[in-house]
């Protein structure tokens, strides 16, 4: 599972300080936990697709070293899969980057509000 | 081939329904004090108790949600390739020499004749043979219901997500509340015999 945010006790207020949490404070906390549990898909997705990506460019470089006349069936495919691929990684990473920023504006938000009494970093 | 995650819609939900699976939704504390001054919840341990047995469920559903997500992922793209197979196929007018896997490490020459059918696996060890126009029919729907379902349960898991965080925070809040009773009170005590 996903790396927690606000995970019980331990975490989201500590002290003595007493903070009143709005309904829109627990709904940014829960944006943000769930901003952290996507963000960690995406990375997992793009980890499989560069190890793809890799696995293709490394067949291609290999043909490349091929005889000329070398018949390699389906080479016109494998070239439009690892461009496909790359398309894909793109998208997932633009993907990443909107959710990072809005992240970080909730993270400044939350931590503004609530100070040391919230603890929002992944614990990697 | 890409482009079928954004095109195909999440069903729709069922009436008064705020997820598919039906759970439950975690009550958002406004006011804590408020809260714990209810008859029921006279005791912190057993609020504690009490959220902290919801919080399991919680995350008993999403472990579920999670396998049945993982195996949704995995079947999306093995249904993609077996379409892009078929248009492959669709492709190939004349007889082509290629190498097919015979076991592991073994490659055996072949030669592939053009054709106007497709084996598709149907799972359960069955195999059935299908004109191509057909296969890819039966492709399409497939996919087109695989990413209807992991839209609605990606749907649930955001929902899911939202109310183990509520969970939580209502956890340590009302554990704080706890704290700083009993210091309010070891602090009358102390005060009070002089």
């Amino acid at each position: 599972m996903a790396a927690k945010v606000a995970s019980g006790t331990n975490k989201v207020f500590q002290n003595h300080d007493d903070v009143h949490i709005s309904f829109e404070d627990q709904q940014r906390i829960n944006r943000f936990a769930k901003h952290n549990a996507r963000m960690d898909d995406f990375k997992a997705e793009l980890e499989t697709k560069r190890s793809e990506l890799k696995s293709l460019e490394e067949a291609l470089e290999e043909i490349e070293l091929f005889d000329e006349d070398e018949d390699i069936p389906f080479l016109d495919m494998l070239k439009e899969t690892k461009e496909q691929v790359l398309k894909e990684i793109a998208g997932v990473e633009a993907k990443t980057k909107v959710i990072k920023a809005e992240m970080d504006e909730l993270k400044a938000h939350l931590y503004q509000r609530f100070g040391s009494n919230i603890s929002l970093e992944a614990e990697d | 081939m890409t482009g079928i995650m954004d095109s195909v819609e999440m069903p729709k939900l069922p009436e008064n329904q705020k997820t598919f699976a039906g759970i439950p939704e975690a009550v958002f504390l406004e006011e804590i004090d408020t809260f714990m001054s209810q008859p029921e919840n006279e005791n912190c341990e057993k609020v504690l108790q009490r959220l902290d047995e919801q919080h399991g469920k919680y995350r008993f559903m999403a472990c579920n949600l999670e396998a049945r997500r993982r195996k949704l992922k995995s079947q999306i793209p093995d249904l993609e390739r077996s379409l892009e197979m078929v248009n492959v196929l669709r492709k190939e007018d004349e007889e082509r020499e290629t190498q097919f896997l015979l076991s592991d490490q073994v490659f055996i020459k072949t030669l592939v004749p053009p054709t106007k059918t497709v084996y598709l696996w149907l799972g359960a060890s069955v195999m059935l043979e299908y004109p191509l126009d057909e296969a890819e029919a039966l492709l399409n729907q497939n996919i087109t219901s695989a990413v209807g379902n992991l839209k609605s349960v990606e749907h649930d898991q955001d929902f899911l997500r939202d109310q183990i965080t509520t969970t939580e925070v209502n956890m340590a809040r009302v554990y704080n509340w706890g704290v700083k009773k009993r210091q309010a009170a070891t602090k009358t005590t102390a005060t009070t015999p002089a």
